[in-house]
């Protein structure tokens, strides 16, 4: 063996068992969002499908929890943690056309790996975070017309027509959003994404995983 | 199907748009379910091909 065999030995031997993925705070932002969004999306729809209930208390409530755990991430994303891991790049492009033309049986080269997240993933942040932004702003905006502890309702703020135009957002965006929270939910149980689902409760991956899914050029994680 | 709800306006005239049609709802739960079975299905035929192929 060769020094630099031996270097190389050394160095995968001290490399970490555990792969940190999700630090503790992230974690618990995830798992508040999600029950926040879920009852939402209950307390919003189950009264429209026949479940009828004092919905609208605890939707308000928990709506405004929900656009503070949205500007919450949006500073924390944008200052502590790497936006460029969340951005379609070139490298993700190619390989969803690579994986494709593959699937399809053209001859394409196998696609690389992904960095933290891949492309798809990516593209479903992007999408949740379109919708999540319209439900905020215009339930945000929809308080306007309800009386609070905080505040007296004042529906005169916009014309009849503005304030459909905001109700239409708001339903068009939480109907989309139920959507792809089912996507979500399935992807989060198929067995062959359950490592990905752990690391939601664990907040880390085996270093298998990480060789296995990730290019480490993409991403350079730490240990947990 | 409408794709909005309206509300006849007090003051006469034409019909208020008032917010998304409901009955919209099940299109959208039909959508998602339409993606998952699809998914699957093509991760299961994708998963017997590349155990098809010679090693």
């Amino acid at each position: 063996m060769s020094v630099s065999q031996a270097n190389l030995t050394a160095t995968v031997e001290a490399a970490p068992e555990r792969i940190r993925r999700h630090l503790l705070v992230d974690r618990l932002y995830h798992w508040i969002m999600a029950a926040c969004v879920l009852t939402l999306l209950a307390t919003a729809f189950l009264p429209i499908i026949g479940v009828k209930f004092d919905w609208l208390g605890l939707h308000w409530m928990t709506g405004v929890v929900l656009a503070v755990l949205v500007v919450y991430h949006m500073v924390r994303a944008s200052i502590w943690q790497s936006l460029r891991s969340m951005v379609i790049d070139s490298g993700d492009i190619a390989n969803g056309w690579r994986r494709l033309a593959r699937f399809f049986g053209a001859t394409a080269a196998p696609p690389g790996k992904p960095g933290k997240y891949n492309g798809l993933q990516k593209l479903y942040h992007a999408g949740i975070a379109v919708l999540l932004l319209s439900i905020v702003a215009s339930g945000l905006t929809m308080l306007l017309k309800i009386d609070t502890p905080f505040w007296r309702r004042n529906p005169y703020w916009f014309a009849d027509y503005a304030w459909g135009v905001i109700y239409a957002v708001h339903g068009l965006a939480a109907m989309a959003l139920l959507t792809l929270i089912m996507i979500h939910i399935y992807f989060a149980v198929r067995p062959d994404e359950w490592w990905l689902t752990r690391s939601m409760f664990r907040g880390w991956i085996t270093r298998r995983e990480y060789d296995t899914h990730h290019d480490r050029a993409r991403w350079q994680a730490d240990d947990a | 199907m409408q794709l909005f709800r309206y509300s006849t306006s007090i003051y006469g005239g034409s019909d208020v748009m008032i917010g998304a049609s409901w009955d919209l709802l099940p299109w959208f739960v039909a959508a998602g379910a339409a993606f998952i079975v699809v998914h699957a299905v093509v991760k299961a035929f994708a998963g017997r091909r590349q155990a098809d192929e010679p090693r």
